[in-house]
């Protein structure tokens, strides 16, 4: 009894001191999926985007110069902050775009450790941009998961002034 | 004379001796509550990541011969310093539970033990983050979640031996699985992991422990406790009339106080 209750304390204490793997297999990028389109007619021919304020070499997150009908990006929100703003130009045309959003950091795993969370709360823009859709405002580390048709916002630009 | 007295001297130490070998040597079965101590709890800081160290006593009583119920206590502390973040978690932890013997005793000495039981378990304990950093296109955030008050509640099914080394000195594992039944919530920060409970990344997470305890011999019975039947199956010389061993029909008939 002795002997099977020795083999088999130091076989438990192997085994149980294999320790948990060391890498962060989940996402931490939190981005908010955006869709951009005019109309089904007025292709978008150049998109560059930068965050308000930010025009320093290096500051620039979108320069797409492909001429497509919508475009779909991911895009960063303030982390001390209570509202981001965007400056969107399409086809030469500069507008800009504000979210209001509150924040939490959230625990992912102790391996990847925290990513922020954002619930968005409001919008505001200049005239350029027609409407804003918000179809999830909720925007975490599994949101750069959503498939090609699904987005947090979707900006429709005025078709007058983009043509 | 001197021979009438040498001679009656020969015939009382004559009878005296026989008198002691007719007397039978008694068995008796010695039993009693058992505590100790969980030596796991010394060796997981130096088998897992995380600064984790705590200590644990257990403690048994026998009842009915081959039922113990069963009382855990303890205490952990962690202190995990990660790249992105500083996690510490202490606190308390008690369990309630029952073990079954399911093995048959093999004699009047034997205390071999090879157990099932449950367990009902709850923890309280403070959990707190420091130094959150995250960095992305607008800059860099350091944060923190203020620590907290937290308690959880889990069941637990375990499995072990128990065997004794020498008088009254145990050694025994236990292999348990727990089931956590609730955990109260921390809107930033899910406690991974819980004293007593132990990690909670997986659904059933499992442990094990090996304890060193001492069986407080305060009792004594010349009956030896006759073995769970399981599914009606008969243990060999369960029902051995023959048997010295087999001096009674119930493990408790018989307990006298030392």
């Amino acid at each position: 009894m002795r002997f099977y209750l020795s083999i088999i304390s130091l076989s438990l204490v192997a085994l149980v001191s294999c320790s948990d793997g060391n890498g962060c297999y989940e996402s931490v990028d939190t981005l908010m999926v955006t869709s951009f389109s005019v109309n089904d007619s007025i292709q978008i021919k150049t998109l560059v985007i930068k965050g308000v304020d930010r025009n320093a070499l290096g500051d620039t997150l979108v320069n797409d110069q492909d001429s497509t009908l919508t475009k779909r990006y991911t895009l960063p929100l303030s982390l001390s902050a209570d509202s981001t703003g965007f400056v969107l130009e399409v086809n030469g045309i500069k507008d800009t775009l504000y979210i209001r959003h509150s924040m939490m950091m959230i625990f992912i795993s102790e391996n990847c450790g925290f990513a922020p969370n954002y619930v968005i709360s409001g919008l505001r823009h200049s005239a350029g941009i027609d409407s804003v859709k918000i179809t999830d405002k909720k925007v975490n580390p599994k949101s750069i998961e959503k498939k090609t048709n699904d987005q947090n916002i979707s900006i429709y630009f005025s078709s007058a002034a983009h043509k | 004379m001197t021979k009438i007295l040498a001679s009656t001297l020969v015939l009382l130490l004559i009878s005296s001796f026989q008198g002691f070998a007719q007397k039978k040597a008694e068995v008796w079965r010695y039993e009693g509550p058992r505590v100790g101590i969980d030596l796991s709890r010394f060796l997981v800081p130096y088998l897992q990541k995380g600064k984790r160290n705590g200590w644990e006593i257990q403690a048994d009583v026998p009842f009915k011969g081959n039922f113990f119920p069963t009382f855990e206590f303890g205490m952990q502390w962690f202190d995990d310093k990660r790249d992105g973040f500083r996690y510490t978690n202490n606190g308390t932890y008690a369990r309630l539970g029952l073990d079954m013997n399911i093995v048959k005793f093999e004699s009047m000495k034997d205390h071999d033990l090879v157990f099932i039981g449950a367990r009902y378990g709850y923890s309280l304990f403070n959990q707190e983050t420091e130094g959150i950093g995250y960095t992305n296109y607008w800059g860099t955030l350091t944060s923190s979640v203020p620590r907290r008050t937290m308690n959880a509640h889990w069941a637990e099914l375990v499995f072990g031996m128990k065997g004794e080394l020498f008088s009254n000195f145990f050694l025994g594992w236990t292999l348990r699985a727990k089931f956590p039944l609730s955990v109260s919530n921390d809107p930033n920060i899910k406690p991974y992991i819980i004293p007593g409970l132990g990690k909670t990344a997986t659904d059933v997470p499992f442990d094990f422990s090996i304890g060193l305890y001492y069986r407080f011999p305060i009792f004594r019975t010349k009956n030896l406790p006759k073995p769970i039947k399981v599914g009606g199956t008969k243990h060999p010389g369960a029902n051995d009339e023959s048997n010295p061993n087999n001096q009674g029909s119930s493990g408790s008939g018989g307990l006298r106080n030392f």
